[in-house]
């Protein structure tokens, strides 16, 4: 046990995992804190949010402070999700967010919709919520968060990989991240991926980074052998087929970067080439 | 009462199976999509005849996926109002806005505000519930949804608020609900015995596992319940997504907890959450066969059997303790060392718990029979030893 103990310990060191870091809540003027929630973790986000949990916590969620500003009725909540890394925050801030909602300069990126206001900045997804509708409690949840995107810091830039999807016919917004089980296939994981609409046209782009060349490699060989087709040579490779449950796939990779696209159809070759090009080529 | 022993595990179960296999009013039906094997359930009073596997969609957002559950015979597709913000009720409608209605089912959730102890609070709003669940139906573009859960619901005194159950029962008169129910999550063997004993709720959607410290308890109730005519839906099934530890090192046999949950014929549907195919295909095989094969019942009992890390927060140690110890916390502790391999987060917690020693130091033997089985002491007396180690030398 002892053992496993220093191991535990050692490991820790090596992989450089972040602290944990004291969440202060900022002060808000004429408002009293509340605090009256534990610090949830991955073993008891259920109580807080239920069937959502199961969706933060395969986005790398580490723990959750909860405070509560009051003056008089007027309630205004802050939520701070802690996840591993600014990807796993921008893959929950974006799972949530919808391209009708008004953005704000926030953070990364953050937005308002009602009495909700949502932004995520380094591996922090900040939720602040209030039922109320008068224009000063909407205020002051506004400046609640501007406090608390100062406060946290962090990484205030999107996740450089977006930055590779082409702008034309992009659905502004819509990006996400998905962690596991890309396209519902297991063997296809952490992918960015970004909608368009070209002329009638849609379809989904996804862009998987990979550690190495060799990685990028085996996970094109298991979906292509996915498909019954045959073992592929071990360079560069762009290939069409189709997956029994997603229809007709465009694949492509270059060294470590592999492309996805769904949603064209066979013939469709020329719009997958150009996207696909297009993004390879901006990295490679 | 204590957790469910080994013999009465496998009694549950295997009882439990004969009776489902015996029982034509429970066991039923044919799909008229032509998946003639499928095991169908009647949902209480609803009448609804329901596939025993359904969709818990909330993880989910690959249409993709949702469209081959439908195509394998799942009918029942589940989802909520706040499941990643309102986009995974998007994505069933652009989907579903394609099949005749009559030829699935829809289940969302609506959660209205409640304090810690789930009881109404000045926020309690049925304009609020209202507004937020035609929101609900907005975003899955459907006329009407099949059930309707109050999220959420751990306090008997929600159960019986009326501003609520009367917006509710509003929708239900309007047609825009056909069924009312709730989900609840913490302290759910109380808050279904009470439900059983009133005429508003026709489903109940309730955590249920092999691994629930308070099972005994959660059994009667639910007997209570569908004897009462009320349909029950089970979730959490996994008891924590597929594997028996926190490292994810030990995968469990999924198929085997399910079948054990649909053992109990008072158990309606699940409602596993599927992110993959291969998750799919493996639910499709219990569609057809819910009968627990040997190698599926040596694989729960040794899953039984198994600690893992997960502290199951029943919270009997903590009476049980002469010292009266934090004992849930100290094993969250015990988790964030050896599961999350991170000491700092460990050590900042027994700083927060006032741990500046080995706190079992005094007692011989321990006191506390730990639900889990834990080695309560051996755990404490190993974490506490962090408090020693200088920050600088904890990441």
């Amino acid at each position: 046990m002892k053992k496993k103990f220093i191991t535990g310990i050692l490991l820790s060191l090596i992989s450089l995992v972040v602290a944990a870091q004291e969440i202060t809540f900022p002060v808000l003027e004429g408002y009293k804190k509340v605090m009256k929630y534990p610090v949830y973790t991955p073993d008891n986000l259920w109580d807080h949010i239920n069937g959502a949990a199961d969706g933060y916590v395969a986005l790398g969620f580490v723990d959750l402070n909860v405070v509560e500003y009051k003056k008089g009725k007027n309630i205004i909540k802050l939520e701070i999700y802690r996840h591993s890394d600014h990807t796993m925050a921008f893959g929950i801030y974006a799972s949530e967010r919808s391209p009708s909602y008004r953005f704000l300069n926030l953070g990364a990126q953050g937005y308002i919709t009602g009495g909700v206001i949502n932004f995520f900045t380094g591996n922090f997804y900040i939720k602040i919520r209030t039922h109320s509708n008068k224009e000063k409690v909407i205020h002051a949840a506004e400046s609640l968060a501007v406090k608390v995107a100062a406060m946290l810091g962090g990484d205030n830039e999107m996740p450089a990989l977006l930055y590779q999807f082409p702008e034309e016919g992009k659905k502004q917004n819509e990006e996400t991240y998905i962690n596991e089980s890309v396209l519902g296939h297991q063997f296809l994981n952490k992918a960015f991926k970004a909608s368009y609409s070209v002329g009638s046209d849609e379809f989904d782009v996804f862009l998987l980074k990979f550690r190495s060349q060799a990685e990028a490699l085996e996970a094109a060989k298991k979906y292509l052998s996915s498909a019954d087709l045959e073992p592929i040579p071990p360079d560069n490779g762009k290939f069409v087929f189709t997956d029994g449950y997603n229809g007709t796939i465009f694949l492509a990779w270059v060294e470590n970067e592999i492309v996805i696209i769904s949603g064209l159809a066979r013939d469709q070759s020329d719009i997958a080439d150009k996207y696909i090009s297009a993004i390879l080529d901006k990295n490679n | 009462m204590g957790r469910i022993t080994r013999r009465g595990f496998l009694k549950t179960g295997i009882a439990g199976a004969g009776l489902a296999a015996l029982s034509p009013s429970i066991v039923s039906a044919v799909t008229p999509a032509g998946n003639e094997d499928i095991i169908f359930r009647t949902l209480g009073r609803t009448g609804l005849k329901v596939p025993v596997i359904s969709f818990g969609v909330m993880r989910s957002d690959n249409p993709g996926l949702c469209k081959a559950a439908y195509d394998k015979g799942i009918q029942l597709f589940d989802t909520a109002n706040g499941y990643q913000g309102g986009n995974n009720e998007t994505m069933l409608g652009k989907l579903f806005r394609d099949y005749p209605r009559d030829s699935f089912f829809m289940a969302t959730k609506v959660k209205p505000e409640s304090d810690r102890e789930g009881k109404p609070t000045d926020e309690t709003s049925p304009d609020k519930f209202l507004e937020m669940f035609s929101t609900s139906l907005g975003r899955l573009q459907m006329d009407y949804v099949d059930i309707l859960y109050v999220h959420d619901i751990s306090n008997p005194e929600m159960l019986e608020y009326k501003p609520i159950i009367n917006a509710a029962q509003k929708l239900k008169k309007e047609g825009k609900i056909k069924f009312l129910g709730f989900s609840t999550h913490r302290n759910e063997a109380t808050v279904i015995d009470a439900a059983a004993g009133m005429d508003i709720w026709d489903v109940i959607l309730t955590q249920y596992n092999y691994r629930l410290s308070y099972l005994d308890d959660l059994i009667a109730a639910i007997k209570k319940a569908a004897g009462a005519g009320i349909g029950i839906v089970a979730m959490k099934t996994l008891a924590g997504g597929g594997f028996l530890d926190r490292e994810r090192t030990k995968p469990m046999n999924t198929t085997a907890a399910i079948k054990w949950v649909l053992s109990n014929p008072d158990v309606h549907t699940t409602i596993p959450g599927m992110t993959n195919f291969d998750q799919l295909d493996k639910n499709e095989k219990i569609l057809t066969d819910i009968t627990m094969n040997d190698q599926e019942k040596n694989d729960l009992l040794a899953a039984m059997n198994e600690p893992g890390l997960f502290c199951s927060g029943c919270r009997k140690c903590i009476a049980a303790c002469p010292n009266n110890l934090p004992v849930p916390d100290l094993m969250r502790a015990y988790m964030y060392a050896y599961g999350y391999m991170s000491p700092s987060m460990a050590k900042s917690l027994l700083g927060d718990l006032g741990i500046n020693n080995n706190p079992c130091s005094n007692c011989d033997t321990c006191s506390v029979d730990c639900s889990r089985s834990f080695p309560v002491k051996e755990k404490i007396a190993d974490v506490s030893r962090l408090v020693q180690i200088p920050d600088e030398f904890l990441a």
